[in-house]
C-alpha cells in the first residue's frame, strides 16, 4: 500500500497508468468489434478511451518545459552520437508535446476552428521522430555493448594462430573440412555467434532491453496513425499497453531506466 | 525554471494548479456573467473549467487508497484529540474520493444505475464532515499554543507593555478581548503554518456549504474561495515550511 502511494505521488505514474488504461480500452474495443458485442458497450469503451486520452493531454500540459530541460542537460553528454540523438530526441518530444497542447486547446474549445486532424498528424510525426532517434540511441549503445562483450572474449579466449589444430577458442568454426563444404556452417555459426553475443549482452543489460522493447513496441503507434504502416488497432491497443507496462516497471523499479 | 519542473513532476501539485484554474475559471465566468460581448469568452471559460474538473475526476481515482494509508499513520499520533480529529477527517475525505470516483464512474458511463444527485450531495457532505474535522483540529492546535504562549513569561512582559501603551485609546473597551486579540495574532505571526491551514480550511468550507444548501453564497464567493484555498495549497507545498505538522 505505501508504494502505491509514493508510486501515485509522480505525476508521470499516474499519466502512465491512465496511458494502460487508454490502449487496453483499445484492445477491448477491438476484440469486442471482432466478437460482435453490443454497439452500447462499443461505443462506452470508446467514449472511455477519448475521455482518457483528454485528460492525459491535461496531465501532459508542462511536460514541454521538461522535455527542453532535459535536452540542456544532454547537450552536456561526452559521447558524441549520444549527445546527437538524445537532445534531437528531447526537441522533438518538446514539439510533440507543444503540438499535443494546441490539440488539448483545440478539443475543449479553447481554440475555437482547429485544423485538428492537421495537428494531430504534425505531433505524431514529431513523436515518430523522437522514437526514431530512441531507438537509434539503442541500437549504438547496443552496438557498443557488442563490441565490448566481443573484444572481452578474444582476450579470455585468444583465437589459436592455425585453423587446423585442435583449438580450444568456441568462437572458431570448424574448419578441418575443405572449405567449399564449409560457406554455409561458417556462416551458420557466425550468425549463432553473433545472436548469442546479443543474447547475452540484453541479458545482462535490462535496462536497454527494456528501452529497446518499449520503443519497439511505441513506433507501431505513430506509424499506424500517420498511415505509413497500417496495423489495425487491435495491434497498436497492444503494443501501447505493452510499452505503457513496461514504462510503469521502470518507475516503480528506477534501476531499470537507462541512464542517461 | 527547475523547480517548476520539480513542482508539476509532484501529482499533488498539477492538481493544485488545475484546482486553481478551476476556480479562477468559476470566478471570472461569475463577474463576467453580464457583460455583453464576452459571451464567447464565457463559453470558452466554461469548457476550460468542465475540462479541469472531468479530468481531475480521473486523477482523483487512487486518492482513497492514499487517505486510507494517512488515517492509519493518523492513528499512530501520541495527543488525543489531534488523533480524533486527523484521522476523522482522513477517514471521511477517504469516504468523498469514493462518492467522487462512482461520480466518475456514472460521468463515463462506466455505471449506469447510480443516482447522481443522491451521490453528489453524500459527497458534499463527507468533504464538509472532512473539513470540520481539519478545522476542530487547527483550533485546538491554536488553542494549545496560545495557553503555551500565555504561560511564557517573556511574552508576560510583551503583553503588559502592550497593554500599558497607550491606556487613553477608546479603542480598548474591553483589555481581556485586546488580550486575547494580541495573543492571537502573536501566534499567527510566529506559526503561519497553522494560520495558513486554517484560513485553507476556512475558504474550502464556503463550496460544501453553498452545495448543500446550509449557506448560500453565491457562484462568486465559492470560486474566489476556492481559488483562495488552490492558490494556500500551492504555497504550502511549493515551501514545505508553510505546511501544517503533523
Amino acid at each position: 500500500m505505501d508504494s502505491w502511494v509514493r508510486f501515485n505521488a509522480q505525476s508521470q505514474a499516474k499519466e502512465r497508468v491512465i496511458r494502460a488504461a487508454q490502449y487496453a480500452c483499445t484492445l477491448l474495443g477491438y476484440t469486442l468489434q471482432k466478437g460482435g458485442a453490443a454497439a452500447e458497450l462499443r461505443k462506452t469503451i470508446g467514449q472511455l478511451e477519448a475521455h482518457m486520452s483528454l485528460t492525459r493531454k491535461l496531465l501532459r500540459l508542462g511536460n514541454s518545459v521538461e522535455a527542453l530541460e532535459s535536452a540542456k542537460r544532454a547537450i552536456h553528454l561526452s559521447d558524441s552520437v549520444l549527445r546527437l540523438c538524445l537532445t534531437i530526441s528531447h526537441l522533438n518530444r518538446a514539439m510533440y508535446f507543444a503540438c499535443d497542447n494546441v490539440l488539448w486547446a483545440g478539443k475543449t474549445g479553447i481554440i475555437s476552428k482547429l485544423d485538428m486532424k492537421k495537428w494531430s498528424e504534425r505531433s505524431f510525426r514529431y513523436y515518430l521522430f523522437a522514437l526514431i532517434l530512441n531507438l537509434t540511441r539503442d541500437l549504438y549503445e547496443l552496438r557498443l555493448l557488442i563490441d565490448c562483450e566481443e573484444r572481452h572474449r578474444a582476450s579470455k579466449h585468444p583465437p589459436s594462430p592455425h585453423p587446423g589444430s585442435a583449438s580450444a577458442d568456441q568462437l572458431s568454426s570448424p574448419s578441418s573440412s575443405p572449405v567449399a563444404l564449409n560457406a554455409p556452417p561458417v556462416m551458420l555459426a557466425g550468425l549463432r555467434r553473433q545472436l548469442h553475443l546479443l543474447a547475452t549482452v540484453l541479458y545482462s543489460n535490462p535496462p536497454l532491453l527494456l528501452d529497446l522493447l518499449k520503443n519497439s513496441c511505441d513506433i507501431f503507434i505513430p506509424l499506424d496513425r500517420l498511415g505509413i504502416y497500417t496495423t489495425g488497432s487491435g495491434f497498436v491497443g497492444l503494443c501501447g499497453l505493452t510499452s505503457s507496462i513496461l514504462s510503469i516497471l521502470t518507475l516503480i523499479h528506477p534501476w531499470l531506466k537507462l541512464k542517461p | 525554471m527547475d523547480a517548476v519542473v520539480q513542482f508539476t513532476s509532484q501529482s499533488q501539485g498539477r492538481d493544485r494548479i488545475f484546482r486553481a484554474t478551476q476556480y479562477a475559471c468559476a470566478l471570472s465566468i461569475y463577474l463576467l456573467r453580464n457583460k455583453i460581448g464576452r459571451k464567447e469568452l464565457v463559453v470558452k471559460l466554461k469548457s476550460l473549467e468542465a475540462a479541469m474538473s472531468a479530468g481531475r475526476k480521473l486523477f482523483r481515482l487512487g486518492n482513497t487508497i492514499n487517505s486510507i494509508e494517512a488515517a492509519k499513520r493518523t492513528m499512530q499520533l501520541s495527543d488525543r484529540v489531534l488523533r480524533l480529529c486527523l484521522t476523522a477527517a482522513n477517514m471521511t475525505r477517504a469516504l468523498y474520493f469514493v462518492c467522487d470516483n462512482a461520480l466518475w464512474g456514472r460521468n463515463v458511463g462506466l455505471i449506469r444505475d447510480i443516482n447522481k444527485e443522491r451521490w453528489s450531495l453524500n459527497a458534499s457532505r463527507c468533504y464538509f464532515a472532512s473539513l470540520v474535522m481539519s478545522l476542530s483540529r487547527d483550533v485546538y492546535v491554536i488553542l494549545q499554543l496560545m495557553s503555551q504562549r500565555a504561560r511564557d513569561r517573556h511574552f508576560r512582559q510583551k503583553m503588559d507593555a502592550h497593554l500599558n501603551e497607550n491606556p487613553e485609546v477608546a479603542g480598548v473597551v474591553i483589555p481581556q478581548l485586546d488580550a486575547f486579540l494580541f495573543l492571537l495574532l502573536e501566534i499567527i505571526k510566529s506559526q503561519p503554518a497553522v494560520a495558513l491551514d486554517t484560513l485553507k480550511n476556512i475558504c474550502d468550507l464556503f463550496i460544501p456549504l453553498d452545495r448543500l444548501g446550509i449557506y448560500r453564497s453565491n457562484a462568486g464567493v465559492v470560486g474566489f474561495c476556492g481559488l483562495i484555498s488552490s492558490l494556500i495549497g500551492i504555497v504550502t507545498l511549493a515551501q514545505p515550511k508553510f505546511k501544517i505538522k503533523p
